[in-house]
């Protein structure tokens, strides 16, 4: 907590902070030097981010977490994160490399994991025509908060849509061609998935080959791509996107998905679990909006066609006090490691409902502070009628280094998705310092 | 030398025929063509100034392609290392590598933070967004008052005055619809490219909006250079550094 303190204090303060008082004065031959070309590069940043979760205790998912522990009001979690970029160019080809690795510590845990989140070569035999070999992120959509096309990409989290996801392993090329007139772009990306127990093996199905494609057109002054996955790992899924800017600080975009003989499977209160078979359509719609005082709203409306009803999210959470009330009867886990289990795979995912809202509202450099962001972040699930606030502030004033304070207040009743979070509020500081290895090197 | 040409006759033209109006339009194409060649590649360094002297410095890469496209690659620092930029017309796009994917943005807003806009810093060609309403013949200089093509662009009303023998600006102010003056442009220290590509490598910006901030752009390497259309694609966007 006193570590929380004092950061807090070097966030609140720091634009304050007189740096440097020089005249300013130049060299071109210096720019000229410091602009030349290096074959290989090396960076990425170092992350301290503390959060302080004020729990729920009566919530479903503070009962399948912390069943086992002695009861708290509070957890403080400390992650650490080294995130690396590194790339390598030699004639046609350019190796990529961006790993990850976290350390967490806190009352209830320490671990440590370390990840390669996207590794590939990159061909260039024409400077249109690419195809890359290896892990590969592949985000697709126009959506800020969620992607229903995203066929091959892991799930955002719309709390914090701009943190770097981890790829599949895949061989893709692009294709690049212009015109003159009103269509001015076409690009054709076909890829390929293999499925193994070795490679790929939480992208669906193992043991087969994916086959998707997306075709991007710059039309009429709008972006739309056209997309399929088809394969065995995964049902066979189509569809569409759009982004287009109505005027200069008006942007509308969407998104629709449509995946066939879609396999959904939930449990009632007595643990009987069922299997839905259907086709299900997703879609979003969403604007961006700039005011004239600076301040960007985005709005998006998704329609999760895949997702879990009311009743269905009740079954779960009436379960889940069904078996902790066994455990605490018994001491039989069971039933909680069984609902546990399925949290993972739906339940306790990002966002598992059927409707939802999305507003953020953000403020670019108020009172004249400049690189200053203050904003807020509001999802509201309108199937159950429950939601989440995110207050945020972020300086980046000083070079490399990105502060951000977040809280978090969530709001719902029993039973309702927000309201069984196992936190009713939480506080987190983010510290990132970015570097440039051969720069810090040289 | 064309230029060079181009502009001696332009003067020549506007000192001995007062029985003609000077071409404000034409005279705009001059001073965009003296700026930079059609097609080009640049570095900037960008540096803004808060009050209390502390500065904010970033350096990218950019190329222009005829007169509504330009792309633009941060090198430095390292927070925004990578971050890409592409314009069309009035349709601009941001391209972070951690998002792994474009987000349309607005002319209005700032990449970078600071007093230059994303308009100031994708920024096309003058006659393309602006007609010449009139110009007046000041003491070694002329003044052109521009107005916006549309409404899309950045500025509604841009006062321009350029030196009368280089046809170079010298001092842009740009003005809002309801007449507010938004921010200054002072263009210093000519300098030659090579090339034949003689034009101020620095612009310095303030604005009453922002009382004791400053905002200085410095070229360098500006060179004549022809890229395909494809480089300016919402798919190419993160492969600029394949340009360099």
């Amino acid at each position: 907590m006193i570590l929380i303190k004092i950061l807090l204090s070097l966030f609140i303060f720091s634009p304050y902070v007189a740096l440097a008082q020089e005249e300013y004065s130049f060299n071109l031959s210096e720019i000229e030097k410091e602009v030349e070309k290096k074959p290989y590069s090396v960076g990425g940043y170092l992350e301290f981010r503390p959060n302080l979760y004020w729990l729920d205790q009566d919530s479903a998912f503070y009962k399948l977490k912390f069943f086992n522990h002695s009861k708290r009001k509070t957890l403080d979690e400390y992650n650490f994160r080294l995130l690396l970029d590194a790339s390598y160019q030699k004639g046609i080809a350019n190796l990529f490399l961006r790993t990850n690795a976290d350390l967490l510590e806190s009352d209830l845990e320490s671990d440590v994991d370390a990840n390669i989140l996207e590794g590939y070569m990159s061909l260039k035999p024409s400077p249109f025509f690419t195809v890359d070999l290896g892990k590969k992120t592949l985000n697709w959509g126009k959506g800020y908060a969620w992607n229903p096309v995203g066929f091959l990409q892991r799930p955002k989290d719309p709390d914090d849509p701009n943190l770097p996801l981890e790829g599949f392993i895949v061989a893709s090329a692009d294709y690049i061609k212009s015109f003159h007139g009103p269509l001015q772009t076409i690009t054709l990306t076909p890829v390929l998935i293999p499925v193994s127990e070795d490679i790929n093996d939480d992208f669906g199905e193992i043991n087969h080959i994916n086959f998707a494609v997306k075709l991007y057109l710059f039309f009429y002054d709008t972006d739309v791509d056209f997309m399929f996955l088809t394969g065995d790992s995964k049902p066979f899924s189509v569809g569409v996107d759009f982004s287009r800017n109505v005027t200069t600080n008006f942007e509308i975009h969407g998104e629709f998905a449509f995946i066939n003989s879609f396999e959904k499977k939930f449990i009632d209160s007595n643990g009987n679990m069922f299997d839905e078979t259907f086709d299900a359509k997703s879609y979003l719609v969403g604007i961006r909006y700039l005011t004239s005082f600076d301040t960007t709203f985005i709005c998006e409306y998704y329609r999760n066609g895949t997702g879990l009803t009311v009743s269905e999210m009740k079954g779960f959470f009436a379960l889940v006090d069904k078996g902790y009330d066994v455990f605490l009867n018994s001491g039989d886990d069971s039933l909680l490691t069984k609902t546990s289990s399925l949290a993972e795979k739906s339940y306790g995912k990002r966002n598992p409902m059927r409707d939802y809202l999305y507003l953020r509202i953000s403020r670019k450099e108020p009172f004249d502070i400049l690189y200053f962001t203050p904003s807020i972040t509001g999802i509201y699930s309108l199937n159950d009628e429950s939601y989440s606030l995110s207050p945020e502030l972020l300086y980046t004033g000083i070079t490399n280094l990105e502060l951000r304070l977040k809280g978090g207040v969530i709001v719902g009743t029993r039973q309702t998705e927000y309201g069984e979070k196992q936190n009713d509020y939480r506080v987190e500081l983010r510290v990132r310092y970015y570097f440039d290895a051969i720069k810090l090197l040289n | 030398m064309k230029k060079y040409i181009t502009g001696i006759i332009l003067v020549f033209f506007v000192a001995t025929s007062s029985a003609f109006a000077i071409d404000g339009n034409e005279l705009l194409k001059t001073v965009d063509r003296n700026l930079n060649p059609e097609s080009f590649e640049m570095y900037r360094k960008l540096i803004n100034i808060e009050p209390d002297g502390s500065k904010k410095e970033y350096i990218m890469y950019s190329v222009k392609k005829g007169r509504d496209k330009i792309a633009s690659l941060y090198l430095s620092p390292a927070s925004e290392k990578g971050r890409s930029t592409l314009r069309i017309g009035e349709n601009m796009w941001l391209y972070i590598p951690n998002v792994g994917r474009p987000i349309r943005i607005t002319s209005m807003q700032s990449v970078t933070g600071g007093i230059f806009n994303n308009a100031d810093i994708m920024r096309l060609d003058y006659n393309a967004e602006y007609n010449c309403e009139k110009v007046e013949k000041e003491e070694g200089r002329y003044l052109l008052h521009l107005k916006a093509k549309t409404r899309a662009v950045a500025y509604d009303r841009v006062k321009m005055w350029a030196d009368h023998n280089k046809l170079l600006p010298t001092r842009i102010e740009c003005y809002a619809s309801s007449g507010m003056l938004l921010k200054t442009l002072y263009f210093k220290e000519l300098k030659d490219f090579g090339g034949s590509i003689v034009r101020p490598a620095i612009i310095e910006t303030d604005s009453p909006l922002h009382k004791g901030y400053r905002s200085i752009m410095i070229f360098a390497k500006v060179k004549a250079k022809t890229f395909k259309d494809e480089v300016f694609t919402l798919p190419f966007i993160s492969n600029l550094e394949s340009l360099r």
